[in-house]
C-alpha cells in the first residue's frame, strides 16, 4: 500500500521518472521507484511479457493482468542481496540478445509458443554453461519464483479464485485424501 | 488517566507500583487492583490497546508489500532481532529494533525485547507447562546453584489460579514430572503424532512420553471468558499480530483490561525506570525514579510496595542502577550476587525426518500448538555424563503442493490444482536446561549510557561443556527414537545460535533460603529490602526445561497476595 502511495507521489514529483546517468542504457529514463535497480520502462514491459509467458492469461487472468511485474521488481529491489540484484538486472538487460539467439527475434515480437520456448530454454541452462548463459538462467529463476508468488498471493486469486480465509477451520489430523473433493479450477 | 502534570507528592503516591506491564507485571497489577489496591503500572514503551493497536491483525497475505518477508535493509539494520522467528513483516512493530536500545555483548547474546504495553505477552509462543518437584528439587539434588526456597505445593494453587483465568488448553496426561492443571479441551494430535506416541510406548514403555503441548488458548468455558471480552481461539496462528478474538492470553487482552475495569489502575507509559528510591531512615524503598522517554524529564512516584517485573535482564539493570549509601552495589545486593547466575534455555539442536506411512492421510485446518516431550533424561536419577536434561517440541505435518517444473498454462493449472503431497515431515527442537553459573552475568557499563542517561547493560552469558554434551545427547536420543519409529531421511542440526534467542533468559536476582547466597526470599521479597518484590524471570534459581512464562505469572499472583496480606490490604 505504502509503495503505491510512494510511487504516486514520486510520479507527481518527477513527472513519472527521474534521470539517473548510466552508460549502459540508450538514454532511457530509469524508474525511480526501484532505487536499487537500474530498470527502464521498456525493461519493465519486457519483464511483464516474460511473467505473462510463465503464467499466461486463459480462462483466468494471467500475470500481466495482475501487474505481477511490479511485485517482482519490489521484491528484487527490497528483498534480494546486491549480488542477486545485479544478476537479475544483467539478465534482464541481456534477455533480448538471448531471445534473438534462440529464436532470431526480440522477445516482444514473438508468438506465445516461441516465447515459451525461449523461457523454457533459458530456465534449463545448466550450471556448466558459460557465465552469460548462467545469468539468463539466474534471472529467469528469480522471475519465475516471484511470478508464482505474486500470482498466487494476489488479491485476485485470494479473493475471486481460491478465496483465502484468515480462519482456517477446525484442525483435523486424520483426513483421508480421497475424501477431499476439490472442484478443478481451469486456468 | 491521571494528570501527570500535577506535581504534588500526593498525586504521585500509590499503594503499589508495578514496573513492567507484560507477562508477570500485568498479573501483579491484576491481583492488586482486583483487591482494591491503588496501583501504578509503569511501562517504558508506548501504549498498545487490545484491538485498537493491532494494525496488521486482519490483513490478508496480499496486503503485505513483501508478503510477510523482511527487506534486506531491515535485516541489515537489525542483525540481532532479525534472527527471531516472529520478527517478520506482520509483527515487527512489536519488537525492539537493534539501534533503538543498545546493549553490550561481552559474549554473543541475542537479546530479544518487546517494549510496549503488554511487552512480550503479545509475542510469546503460548506454551504453558507446569514445573514439578523434579524441577524445584534439581539444584539441591544435583548440587548446583542454591536450593529453591519453595516446592511444587507452594505454587500449585497459583498455577491453577492463573491457568483458569488465562485459559489453558490441554489434556490430563497423568505425568508426575509435568503435573496436570486446570485444562480446557485439548487440541488434537494428528495420525502420525499418535503413531509416534504408540512407538514410544512400544520401545520405551512408560519412560518416555510425547504429549499434546498445553497452550494458553481458549477452547471452552466460553461464558467465563466472555467476562474478559475474550472468545474461543480460531486457530488462525497469527497470534504475534495481536488477536482480535483474545483467543490466546496476552496482558493486553486479559489481565490489564481486567485491572483497568476496577478503577484502581493507573498506567504510566513511555516512562523508563531509572532506579528504585531507597530511604535510609525508613530502611525501605519508597518509590521509583523514571525518565519520560520523550521529554527526558525525571519524575518520581511513590508507593508502599514495589514490584519489579521489567523482564529478566532489565529487572537486573534497574536493581543494579538503584544505588544508595546502604546499597552501593545495587538494591538488596548484600551478597554481591546481583546480576550473577544468569541462565537460559539451550535451543541449539533440532532434528527433521520424513515418514512414508499413512500416505493416504493428511491434515486440514489449523492448530496453535504441537507435540511436547517432557524431560526424560536424568529424571529419577543421574544417568548421563551431563547434569539435568531437555524437553523437546515435536510435530508432524503434511503438505499439498504444486509441481512447479513447467511454465505456461500447464503450470498455471497445476498451481491452482496442486497434485502433489509431501511425505509426512517430522520435526523437533530441544529446550535444554542450562546450569546457572557465577561466570554468566550481567553488569552495568561504567561509561556508556543510553539516551535517557541510564547505563548500558553488559551481558556475558555463554554455553558450557554441560550444554555441549546435552546437544549431542539430544541428537543421539532423538535419532534413536526416530529410527525405531521407522522415520527416514533423519537429519540432525546444531545451529550454534547464541544464548538469548530462546527468549528465556532467567536469573540474576535469584530466590534462596540464605541472604548470603541469594537475593530474594521464598515470597519473592528482596531479603534486604522486603517491600520490593521480583517475580519475573530474574527471580529464577534454576531454569528447568519448561517454557517459563506460566511460572512467572503464578509467582506474580502469589507474591501480590503475599504483599496484600503483609500490608493488611483488601480482602485477601
Amino acid at each position: 500500500m505504502q509503495r503505491r502511495e510512494a510511487l504516486k507521489s514520486l510520479a507527481i514529483l518527477t513527472g513519472g521518472a527521474v534521470l539517473i546517468p548510466s552508460c549502459n542504457f540508450e538514454k532511457e529514463d530509469i524508474l525511480a521507484a526501484y532505487s536499487n535497480l537500474q530498470i527502464t520502462a521498456t525493461q519493465q514491459t519486457l519483464l511483464a511479457e516474460i511473467a505473462n509467458t510463465i503464467i499466461p492469461a486463459g480462462q483466468l487472468k494471467g500475470a500481466a493482468n495482475l501487474s505481477v511485474q511490479d511485485f517482482i521488481l519490489v521484491m528484487v529491489n527490497d528483498c534480494l542481496d546486491k549480488n542477486q540484484q545485479q544478476q537479475f538486472v544483467k539478465g534482464l538487460q541481456e534477455f533480448n540478445a538471448f531471445s534473438k539467439k534462440i529464436s532470431g527475434s526480440n522477445f516482444s515480437k514473438l508468438e506465445s509458443a516461441e516465447r515459451e520456448k525461449v523461457v523454457t530454454q533459458g530456465l534449463s541452462i545448466g550450471s556448466d554453461a558459460d557465465e552469460n548463459q548462467k545469468i539468463i538462467q539466474e534471472f529467469l529463476s528469480i522471475t519465475k519464483r516471484f511470478t508464482i508468488q505474486g500470482f498466487m498471493m494476489s488479491e485476485y486469486i485470494m479473493t475471486e479464485v481460491k478465496p483465502y480465509s484468515l480462519i482456517p477451520g477446525k484442525y483435523n489430523g486424520e483426513v483421508l485424501i480421497s475424501s477431499i473433493s476439490n472442484m478443478k479450477i481451469n486456468g | 488517566m491521571a494528570n501527570f502534570n500535577i506535581d504534588a507528592t500526593q498525586q504521585r503516591t500509590f499503594q503499589a507500583i508495578v514496573i513492567g506491564s507484560g507477562m508477570s507485571g500485568s498479573w501483579a497489577a491484576k491481583e492488586l487492583c482486583e483487591h482494591g489496591v491503588k496501583t501504578l503500572v509503569i511501562e517504558r514503551g508506548r501504549d498498545v490497546k487490545h484491538l485498537r493497536d493491532y494494525p496488521t491483525t486482519n490483513m490478508l497475505p496480499y496486503e503485505f508489500e513483501h508478503r510477510g518477508q523482511l527487506t534486506k535493509q531491515i535485516e541489515e539494520e537489525n542483525p540481532v532481532v532479525s534472527k527471531c522467528y516472529a520478527f517478520r513483516e506482520d509483527a515487527m512493530h512489536f519488537f525492539v529494533k537493534d539501534k533503538e536500545h543498545a546493549y553490550i555483548q561481552e559474549k554473543p547474546f541475542d537479546w530479544i525485547r518487546g517494549y510496549q504495553v503488554g511487552g512480550k505477552s503479545l509475542l510469546w509462543a503460548r506454551q504453558v507447562q507446569r514445573w514439578s518437584d523434579f524441577d524445584f528439587e534439581g539444584p539441591a539434588r544435583d548440587g548446583f546453584a542454591v536450593d529453591w526456597p519453595i516446592r511444587y505445593k507452594d505454587i500449585a494453587p497459583w498455577y491453577s489460579h492463573v491457568e483458569k483465568f488465562a485459559g489453558v488448553s490441554g489434556n490430563k496426561d497423568g505425568l508426575a514430572n509435568l503435573p496436570d492443571g486446570e485444562f480446557l479441551p485439548g487440541f488434537e494430535l494428528n495420525i502420525v503424532e499418535k503413531y509416534f506416541q504408540e512407538q514410544l510406548k512400544k520401545h520405551y514403555g512408560d519412560s518416555r512420553h510425547m504429549i499434546l503441548a498445553r497452550c494458553a488458548h481458549i477452547t471452552g468455558n466460553l461464558e467465563y471468558y466472555k467476562q474478559q471480552g475474550r472468545v474461543q481461539c480460531q486457530s488462525r496462528n497469527l497470534c504475534q499480530r495481536g488477536c482480535p478474538f483474545g483467543g490466546y492470553f496476552s496482558a493486553n487482552a486479559s489481565t490489564l483490561p481486567w485491572a483497568e475495569k476496577t478503577g484502581n489502575l493507573t498506567l504510566r507509559t513511555d516512562a523508563v525506570v531509572h532506579s528504585i528510591i531507597y530511604d535510609e531512615a525508613k530502611g525501605k524503598a519508597t518509590g521509583v525514579r523514571i525518565v519520560d522517554t520523550h521529554t527526558k524529564q525525571t519524575e518520581e512516584y511513590f508507593a508502599d510496595v514495589i514490584f519489579v517485573n521489567a523482564a529478566a535482564l532489565n529487572t537486573n539493570l534497574i536493581l543494579l542502577n538503584s544505588t544508595s549509601n546502604r546499597f552501593p552495589n545495587g538494591l538488596g545486593n548484600d551478597s554481591g550476587l546481583l546480576g550473577k547466575y544468569v541462565a537460559f534455555h539451550n535451543y541449539r539442536a533440532g532434528i527433521s525426518a520424513e515418514y512414508e506411512g499413512y500416505s493416504e492421510y493428511t491434515i486440514t485446518g489449523g492448530r496453535p500448538t504441537s507435540g511436547y516431550f517432557p524431560r526424560f533424561r536424568n529424571l529419577h536419577k543421574q544417568e548421563t555424563d551431563f547434569l539435568r536434561g531437555y524437553a523437546a517440541g515435536f510435530s508432524a505435518g503434511r503438505y499439498n503442493y504444486a509441481d512447479q517444473s513447467g511454465i505456461g498454462l500447464s503450470l498455471k493449472e497445476e498451481l491452482l490444482n496442486p497434485s502433489k503431497y509431501s511425505n509426512w515431515s517430522i520435526g523437533s527442537h530441544m529446550m535444554g536446561e542450562t546450569i546457572p553459573k557465577e561466570t554468566n552475568y550481567v553488569t552495568l557499563s561504567k561509561d556508556e549510557k543510553d539516551a535517557w542517561g541510564i547505563p548500558l547493560l553488559k551481558v556475558k552469558v555463554e554455553y558450557d561443556d554441560n550444554d555441549e554434551k546435552m546437544v549431542k545427547d539430544y541428537q543421539e536420543q532423538m535419532t534413536e527414537m526416530f529410527e525405531k519409529a521407522g522415520f527416514t531421511n533423519i537429519r540432525v542440526r546444531d545451529d550454534k545460535r547464541a544464548p538469548g534467542l530462546d527468549i528465556h533468559e532467567m536469573g540474576g536476582v535469584r530466590m534462596g533460603k540464605d541472604p548470603k547466597t541469594s537475593l530474594l526470599n521464598k515470597d519473592h521479597q528482596l531479603h534486604a529490602c522486603t517491600n520490593v518484590y521480583v517475580t519475573d524471570g530474574a527471580c529464577m534459581t534454576s531454569t528447568s526445561t519448561q517454557n517459563p512464562s506460566l511460572t512467572y505469572m503464578a509467582f506474580a499472583a502469589r507474591a501480590a497476595h503475599h504483599a496484600m496480606k503483609n500490608q493488611k490490604w483488601g480482602k485477601v
